[in-house]
């Protein structure tokens, strides 16, 4: 067994890992970073490919070495999930996601008590465990500002300090400045949606993203060549951390990455301290690092499940589990999708950045009344791509309009027709977060490396979120219909329970250590130096995705880090 | 899906070389090699070396049988006509037949199995293999399994059998060429995708006709000219 020692030990290096490994370098920290895959280049990503990254997710765990099981409920056997949305390699899933980029709404951080207000705490649901952040829009803006503009962002403002800006996003908290670089360019799917949006009086806008409209820090602009979610950006023009963050981590002579390298442990101590980690190096090697600091910034299944195999007899429960939350709180969205399709005119939907393109924010949030809706909170309504992708493999995945079936002539047909005159709307729906959807220990699946796996018990299919899906392709009926498409269908959402896109929580952050894990800077309330920042600690997810978020978080808590505990190492509240 | 690169990429490089390294690789050692042997052989009957060279389309895993009936299903699952290339067409047979001695290598009992239950329901239910049956009757079939009414499957269902062979089809018909199927493009251009296009132009993004910029770009091969359909 080898053994290191270093300042901060980062387990896996994406979103939060990469932006805490470049700005604790920056501070004269000794930093090294474990990532379970492979650290990837540019050139990598050079000809795409539609089978291997969008098909067989290349850059994300393989199902059958890294499985991660669901079952609807305690009483069902859970099975691995087939497909796992997170990414495995350096830069972690900032590599292949659609890169966009949302500051949540001022409401979305104290959702428990803006509806209370609004519409008395009967209106959520009795059994939801919807709980406010430990931390105001104001207090984050700072960071959201830094994040748009150290990475990159592409977006028109929409409130600029109060001032309500046509073409932007209206509904958006109050932002200091413009977006570092103009909204990416509009394709004929987005011209089609903006101009039926605003037919109907609502407010439509362009996307922002995290993909550079024009030459940015040395990298080129987008070229529009389509292969974006699911894949690595062919240019560079994608703000993932592997060209951002990481040559700025590189640049500190602080950092060192460790690829291959699978945590299987925390290390801790009889005082209540975090004392390192243990690995597996990509030989099979026992490794161990001694730190002063332990930063767990993986997804979320890794998130909880690490702190649950770390458990000691100081510990029993896992650590950082005084308050027994550890695992709990999980939320998706799950979107909801309405086709579009179009007799009289191509849309070729496969060019352009390829998700959520274009978006309304009218029905998000709490930016519209929901008295009598039978539901609480919304949903972001966008257009762009089925399964967020625009090829022809991806479109044989998704729903047919009603008496068209999934194989046949009839469906070669339709294939044929429609593969280049549909586009997709998406409702990512904010569902809220119960105590009983959790992750734990499967007893039963364990990894490749003879772990168990993370086993996620989740059922969307709860009147309160049954309700707003209904609503929302109601919604997204209409505007397609005023898009004046010849078809309009829906897709199912999820008929057997099963969670949608960007899960959430786990390791919820608060403030009070009774019922959270983390304290608003990501730091254990049990453990001063360890720290878990992710979207494993979002008390309630908005629906907005989640990165831009978390990336603002990462700053925030690195500045604290940095500024503060490295002077006088403790709690930090 | 399931997916193993290391041995995905050993298998494209063992195509690309040759049939001998397949056998090398010890996926089908025996009979392939001794028909090597047999083309080698200057005095080989020219009938026998035929009779075993599985010109078809497949090889690398699926029997000569398995093979016809994995070429029928998938015609009816995409079935071709005139200017409209079906799975025939596409050689989805031969992607398959690679996908499963590589990438999909753990599905080959799936498969194995999943073609014996198939071969069974037909001859129980029509006295025939599925390759004879009629058209009409094949639809008959396909449909019994989609709805998990077809009887005699155990593992796989008869859905999670369908479900598959359907997936396995669709990506033989429109994943690149270098993976054994789309042949010439055939899938793209049935549906009209100019495939790994490395940018768009901002006329292109604006433009309600369809893509006729470029030739269509495959990892390995381009075509000869863009796609042009209406």
């Amino acid at each position: 067994m080898a053994t290191e020692k270093t300042d901060v030990v980062i387990i896996g290096v994406g979103a939060a890992g990469g932006i805490l490994a470049a700005e604790l370098g920056k501070a004269g920290m000794k930093v090294i970073g474990l990532e379970r895959g492979p650290r990837l280049t540019t050139q990598d990503f050079n000809p795409h490919d539609e089978l291997r990254y969008f098909q067989r997710q290349d850059l994300r765990p393989n199902i059958k070495r890294q499985p991660v099981t669901w079952r609807p409920n305690k009483d069902a056997r859970a099975n691995p999930m087939p497909v796992l949305n997170n990414g495995n390699q350096a830069g972690g899933g900032t590599v292949h996601y659609g890169a966009v980029s949302w500051r949540m709404h001022e409401d979305d951080f104290r959702a428990r008590s803006h509806t209370t207000e609004r519409y008395g705490a009967s209106a959520i649901p009795a059994d939801s465990s919807l709980a406010d952040w430990p931390l105001s829009y104001a207090d984050l803006e700072p960071y959201y500002d830094r994040a748009e503009y150290e990475l990159g962002v592409s977006g028109k403002a929409g409130n600029l300090q109060g001032r309500k800006i046509d073409g932007g996003n209206v509904f958006e908290a109050p932002r200091r400045r413009e977006y570092p670089l103009p909204p990416l360019l509009q394709d004929q799917a987005e011209i089609l949606f903006d101009a039926a949006g605003r037919k109907l009086g609502y407010h439509p806008f362009s996307t922002p993203r995290a993909i550079i409209s024009q030459p940015y820090q040395g990298r080129p602009g987008c070229t529009y060549c389509g292969f974006c979610q699911s894949f690595g950006c062919h240019v560079g023009a994608k703000s993932s951390i592997l060209v951002t963050k990481l040559p700025e981590a590189d640049a500190t002579g602080n950092f060192k990455l460790l690829t291959g390298a699978t945590c299987y442990r925390i290390n801790s101590d009889n005082s209540g301290r975090v004392t390192g980690v243990s690995y597996w190096g990509p030989d099979g090697s026992d490794n161990a690092i001694e730190a002063e600091l332990v930063i767990v910034t993986t997804f979320i299944y890794d998130n909880t499940r690490l702190l649950l195999l770390s458990k000691t007899e100081k510990f029993p429960n896992g650590l950082a589990n005084s308050s027994g939350h550890l695992g709990k709180h999980v939320m998706a969205h799950m979107m909801a999708n309405v086709f579009v399709g179009f007799d009289d005119r191509h849309l070729n939907v496969y060019m352009g950045p390829s998700a959520q393109k274009h978006t309304l924010d009218d029905f998000n949030a709490d930016n519209f009344d929901h008295k009598d809706l039978g539901f609480i909170r919304g949903s972001q309504i966008s257009i762009g791509t089925g399964n967020l992708q625009g090829g022809p493999i991806a479109l044989t995945t998704t729903a047919t309009p009603p008496g068209v079936p999934r194989w046949g002539a009839a469906y070669r047909d339709f294939l044929a027709t429609y593969f280049s005159r549909h586009a997709v709307m998406v409702a990512q729906t904010e569902n809220l977060p119960y105590a009983d959807q959790m992750i734990d220990l499967d007893p039963n699946v364990r990894d490749a490396w003879g772990l168990p796996a993370p086993r996620v018990t989740y059922d969307w299919r709860r009147p309160n979120e049954r309700a707003r899906v209904e609503f929302m392709q109601k919604k997204m009926e209409e505007i397609g219909r005023a898009m004046s498409a010849h078809q309009v269908w829906r897709a199912p959402v999820s008929p057997a329970g099963a969670p949608g896109a960007h899960h959430e929580g786990g390791t919820r952050m608060g403030s009070d250590p009774k019922t959270s894990v983390v304290n608003r800077y990501g730091q254990s309330w049990d453990i001063p130096n360890l720290f878990v920042i992710g979207s494993s600690t979002f008390p309630s997810m908005s629906g907005f995705n989640p990165t831009l978020t978390i990336q603002a978080l990462a700053y925030m808590s690195a500045d604290a880090i940095a500024n503060r505990y490295k002077k006088s190492p403790g709690p930090l509240l | 899906m399931s997916k193993h690169d290391e041995s995905r990429r050993a298998f494209l490089i063992g195509t690309a070389v040759g049939a001998s390294a397949v056998a090398g690789a010890g996926l089908v050692p025996t009979a392939l090699a001794q028909t090597n042997e047999q083309h080698k052989a200057t005095d080989a009957p020219a009938t026998t070396a035929q009779a075993h060279a599985h010109a078809g389309g497949h090889g690398a895993f699926l029997n000569d049988d398995d093979a016809v009936t994995i070429t029928a299903f998938a015609e009816r699952i995409m079935p071709g006509a005139p200017g409209k290339p079906g799975a025939r067409d596409a050689g989805v047979l031969n992607y398959i037949d690679l996908a499963l001695a590589g990438a999909y290598s753990d599905l080959q009992d799936f498969y194995r199995r999943g073609l014996a239950a198939l071969d069974a329901h037909c001859r129980t239910t029509y006295s025939k293999p599925f390759a004879q049956l009629t058209a009409a009757q094949q639809d008959e079939v396909i449909t019994a399994l989609e709805g998990g009414k077809a009887t005699g499957f155990t593992w796989p269902s008869a859905q999670g059998f369908f479900n598959t062979v359907r997936t396995h089809t669709m990506e033989g018909m429109f994943a690149d060429p270098v993976y054994g199927g789309n042949k010439d493009f055939a899938g793209w251009i049935l549906v009209g995708f100019p495939g790994a296009q490395p940018l768009f132009s901002p006329a292109d993004l604006q433009s309600r006709d369809a893509f006729a910029g470029a030739p269509i770009v495959g990892l390995q091969a381009q075509s000869k000219t863009s796609v042009r359909r209406t």
